[in-house]
């Protein structure tokens, strides 16, 4: 693989849209609930479920099971490395973006 | 969902509860009533029944929130934000009032209703800082700026009929802010809602 194209890989773990959903959502907060994580995404309870357990795995949130007035929540918040994870992620995407823009005009006169 | 909108929604929620405002418009109203000593309000018991009441229904309205739409901690810049922007409003509240009309020596004295236009601009520049100004900002608050500013505020104070101007603002703009708030995050108990929520296992 060239260097090039190295640098240009995305993190397959992040850039699953309901994974990179719930990131974001996380990096503008110091924590949020379950209930708020899939008002603010859409995923169905199941969905953010299981794209928190693989978050959870990859070391990128941390979860804290508790109750609130007698009744279970599941607070999530960015760890450490999953806050430099998730900013990367969008630098990385924002660089693919910039450079599909200055490619694309140059294939415009590109001779079939 | 667009980056930009992920990463506002915290924000969203912490502005757009709008059915907070409407306890807090009713002690605008409140404070006026209780000011003029209107009927039952010349009481202080009564007064503090009432705030009381007012207190219980706020709470039960931010449980509502809690419970259908989640809770959050904003990030610490935020808070920080918040902080030196409630500092700034009360500062503008009580340098402006004091400067547009008061009994101070250095104040311009105008026959403008200070406490109106000093609370619409705080309303106005607290919205556009912290989820950009809607159209219904505008009007309602652009409306209470106009109305208090007019130079017919002669003779006795007209702080009270401020309170009032403010406290209808206040209240349908959270009218107006809770329909945005629906529109972004849904209507309640629409998503699978369940007695507290799944853990993430």
């Amino acid at each position: 693989m060239s260097q090039l194209t190295e640098e240009l890989v995305l993190d397959r773990l992040i850039h699953e849209p309901g994974r990179l959903a719930i990131l974001t959502v996380l990096s503008s907060v110091t924590d949020a609930d379950f209930v708020f994580l899939q008002r603010a995404t859409g995923l169905t309870k199941g969905n953010l479920s299981s794209h928190l357990s693989k978050l959870e795995e990859a070391g990128l949130v941390a979860i804290d099971k508790r109750f609130v007035r007698k009744k279970p929540n599941t607070n999530v918040s960015l760890t450490a490395e999953g806050r430099r994870r998730i900013a990367a992620h969008w630098e990385q995407l924002e660089r693919l973006k910039r450079l599909s823009e200055t490619v694309a005009p140059d294939q415009a006169h590109t001779p079939s | 969902m667009q980056r930009r909108e992920l990463e506002t929604a915290a924000a969203n929620y912490s502005y757009l509860r709008g059915m907070l405002c409407i306890p807090l418009g009713g002690l605008f109203i409140l404070a006026a009533l209780g000011n003029w000593e209107v009927g039952p309000f010349r009481h202080t018991w009564v007064f503090l029944l009432v705030a009381l009441a007012i207190g219980v229904v706020a709470l039960a309205i931010s449980r509502f929130y809690n419970d259908n739409y989640g809770r959050l901690t904003p990030s610490t810049s935020q808070q920080i934000r918040a902080g030196i922007g409630l500092v700034l409003a009360v500062a503008l509240m009580l340098g402006g009032a004091s400067l547009l009309r008061s009994h101070a020596s250095w104040s311009l004295d105008l026959p403008v209703n200070a406490i109106a236009v000093c609370f619409a601009l705080v309303m106005l520049v607290s919205y556009a800082i912290g989820v950009g100004l809607k159209a219904h900002h505008i009007i309602i608050w652009g409306a209470v700026l106009v109305a208090g500013a007019l130079p017919v505020w002669n003779g006795t104070d007209p702080s009270n009929i401020g309170l009032l101007l403010c406290g209808a603002g206040v209240i349908l703009t959270g009218v107006f802010d809770h329909r945005v708030f629906v529109q972004t995050f849904g209507p309640a108990r629409a998503i699978d809602y369940e007695n507290g929520d799944v853990a993430a296992h």
